[in-house]
């Protein structure tokens, strides 16, 4: 038996070993993807320290703009720090609180910075901005740059924008509704007739995706609020029924993917007309040769009144008691540069923050840039419990469209979670 | 020890106090022996334990100083029938008792007939025993990612090849059936070697004797196999079904608790409370977290009592 344990465990061991061999194979590539040059780590006490939330495909152009920085000889070099968004919203009060590890600048979404200030965490970056005298309203995306101000002090600056918009497939389009986008705005009438034209050949009009995002748009775009006096939720009410019953309609008609479909996929396969998506899967679509697509704003309820949900990521400076005035102003030395060569996040699929960039021939020319032409279009949430509002929502607002819940319980539910944390936060 | 003994049979040679030293030393060398284990038992269990349950009494938001509020979490999610939270719990605790029960019979069935198959150290053996312990070392996140492509609705295997049109992702009781064979494939390597090893020190002559008796299989397997293995069966329930309780991952990925609220287990909402978008609500968070641990005690209080009066 002994033997046969042995045997086992060194079967065991072995396969541990092997994995964790690949393991550690894996790291360095990780680790020279994240932008430290050579002469970087010679002086690793003298980097400036950037934690950002780019983990993905997007990390890779936030490496390139940071190499591209650093060859411009700056006083103090940026080193790259990516890190999960949630692992990084939980580092964050532990370094802070302990004055070790502190990030010298860091990304955050624009969602997180009230709760981030009422916990005072957050570092006023006035005196900085003005001292930089690069940074300042005139040039970012007002949307954006608005939510970095609190009470008169700015927090942060903002790096992009990215909304959730429509893809269209063209060909399918001029086929299904060739005048539906004369008005320049898809509405949920014409979704229904595309709907209608596009059955027979077995293609919808309409792919159901990241519900949140979508019934946030929708419900913006009829007026509705979160909060009407902005601590207690209010979305309980007939706007609400009236976005998630529209969902539910399109789906009951056919004209939608059902429960269980991707999609994306299907988008991707060309038997989707309008698929609403973030902004961040254009790259992906590019790549496919066959897909002839373009990007336009969210489907609407009335063609005036244009409303894409939007977030931010936001260059911010936590609270660090070794932070001096140089090195700061080091900081906004990279942050400025940013602003200035932003075209490189704009080949990410984003929208960036800086007007600057509006200048820029390759940008106007990419399908993203119709964003900043409106630029009132783009609808940042920065309902104080918004992190609570959007996980009720979740809970719901995928379950009505497919008829799993009925619409006015399932908000009236999801309003009264919001109620409860906030009466037990 | 051998130094310790030769310092006791010389005295002349030992220092000026060799009793209380011979005393003191004897006292330390167990805790020497259980010291790798029990700092590591301090250090991820002990304190991280006392800390979770001193937080389930206070209102803590991870930024500014835990307030100690009393009862009142508890309270909020044991008798407050009004709150989400109350509901949630019930909710949370309901699914994960459901996926315990669903799937405990199969971790210990599946990995035993598995065990007595191998055993009979058939041509290639070795392999198969390897091929099922593999997908053990696996993570999660690679597991579920896996299953959720067999699973898809119209590009996935399961369904091409069963010829249906099932949503697992969003149908009960398909969605519990899909997490408990991907919770199945993921798991069933850990008792298949616990058991095999435990077939290896059945007495071969019991089986024998049994053959001379004219036993069936089946009698052989009831009357020999399963009575030789007791030890290790029960030891296998406890362990697996508090692992079980413990599920989150598999329903957080695959199904994200989908449909309606249906496989959403206690951890999920724990987590979400703890560490989700909003601001934390860690007390509320820690008291359903102890309401978990606490049923995770009784059910394994209950079964080494079984266990204890079997013997």
């Amino acid at each position: 038996m002994y033997k046969k344990l042995q045997k086992a465990v060194a079967f065991m061991c072995i396969l541990a070993l092997m994995f964790s061999a690949a393991a550690c194979s894996a790291k360095p590539t990780d680790q020279s993807a994240s932008g430290t040059g050579s002469t970087a780590e010679a002086k690793p006490a003298k980097e400036i320290e950037f934690w950002t939330v780019f983990t993905g495909p997007d990390g890779e152009n936030m490496v390139k703009m940071i190499d591209a920085y650093n060859q411009t000889n700056p006083k103090i070099k940026v080193k790259h720090v990516p890190i999960q968004a949630d692992e990084l919203y939980q580092k964050v009060p532990t370094a802070v609180k302990s004055g070790e590890n502190v990030p010298d600048l860091s990304i955050v979404h624009v969602e997180r910075i009230k709760g981030f200030v009422a916990n005072d965490l957050l570092q006023p970056l006035d005196d900085y901005t003005s001292q930089n005298g690069k940074i300042n309203a005139d040039g970012y995306v007002k949307a954006a740059w608005e939510k970095g101000e609190i009470d008169g002090k700015r927090y942060s600056v903002p790096l992009d924008v990215h909304s959730f918009v429509t893809y269209y497939n063209k060909d399918l389009l001029q086929k299904y509704g060739p005048a539906v986008l004369d008005d320049g705005a898809i509405t949920f009438d014409e979704v229904k007739q595309v709907g209608e034209a596009a059955k027979k050949d077995k293609v919808i009009s309409m792919g159901i995706t990241w519900m949140r995002v979508k019934f946030l748009s929708w419900y913006e775009q009829l007026g509705g609020v979160l909060s009407e006096d902005g601590i207690n939720p209010s979305f309980a009410n007939d706007k609400a029924e009236t976005v998630l019953n529209t969902v539910k309609a399109l789906h009951d008609n056919g004209f939608t993917n059902v429960d269980g479909e991707d999609p994306v996929q299907m988008f991707r396969a060309g038997s989707v007309v309008f698929l609403p998506e973030g902004i961040w899967m254009k790259n992906s679509f590019e790549e496919i040769n066959t897909l002839n697509f373009g990007m336009t704003h969210m489907i609407t309820f009335d063609p005036a009144k244009k409303a894409n949900w939007t977030s931010s990521h936001q260059m911010v400076m936590f609270k660090n008691a070794d932070m001096t005035p140089e090195r700061a102003a080091a900081v906004m030395d990279f942050v400025a540069w940013i602003g200035e060569n932003s075209l490189e996040w704009a080949k990410a699929g984003q929208v960036p923050a800086s007007l600057k960039i509006m200048e820029n021939d390759e940008f106007k020319n990419m399908k993203q840039s119709f964003l900043l032409n409106e630029p009132d279009s783009l609808k940042i949430f920065d309902y104080e419990y918004f992190g609570y509002a959007v996980e009720a929502l979740d809970k719901i607002v995928w379950e009505v469209p497919f008829g799993r819940m009925e619409t006015k319980e399932a908000l009236t539910k999801a309003q009264k979670e919001v109620q409860d944390r906030i009466a037990n936060k | 020890m051998k130094n310790q003994i030769a310092l006791a049979q010389t005295p002349n040679l030992s220092l000026k106090n060799p009793r209380a030293k011979k005393i003191t030393f004897s006292k330390l060398v167990p805790y020497l022996f259980i010291a790798p284990h029990l700092i590591l038992f301090i250090i991820f269990f002990a304190i991280p334990a006392i800390t979770g349950i001193y937080i389930s009494f206070t209102k803590w938001n991870l930024y500014s100083a835990p307030e100690w509020v009393g009862l009142k979490n508890y309270f909020e999610i044991l008798v407050n029938q009004d709150s989400t939270f109350y509901h949630q719990l019930h909710n949370g605790l309901l699914n994960t008792i459901k996926y315990t029960c669903f799937s405990v019979p199969f971790f210990i069935a599946i990995p035993l007939l598995l065990a007595v198959a191998l055993n009979t150290k058939t041509y290639g053996s070795k392999v198969f025993q390897s091929i099922f312990y593999m997908p053990t070392l696996l993570s999660i996140s690679s597991v579920i990612l896996t299953w959720i492509f067999m699973f898809h609705r119209n590009l996935g295997s399961i369904n091409n090849i069963l010829g249906i049109n099932v949503n697992w992702f969003g149908q009960q009781p398909f969605t519990w059936i899909a997490i408990v064979i991907i919770s199945l494939w993921w798991g069933i390597g850990g008792n298949m070697v616990i058991y095999l090893a435990a077939l290896n020190g059945i007495d071969k002559a019991l089986y024998e004797s049994a053959d001379i008796d004219g036993a069936s299989a089946i009698h052989k397997f009831f009357h020999v196999t399963i009575p030789g293995i007791k030890h290790q069966l029960l030891y296998t329930l406890v362990l697996t079904t508090v692992a079980q309780f413990n599920i989150y991952g598999q329903p957080l990925m695959f199904s994200k608790g989908a449909p309606g609220e249906s496989t959403r287990v206690l951890m999920m909402y724990i987590r979400e409370l703890a560490f989700g978008s909003g601001e934390s609500i860690a007390g509320l968070a820690s008291a359903m977290a102890v309401i978990l641990g606490l049923c995770i005690m009784a059910v394994s209080a209950i079964q080494f009592r079984l266990m204890r009066n079997k013997d």
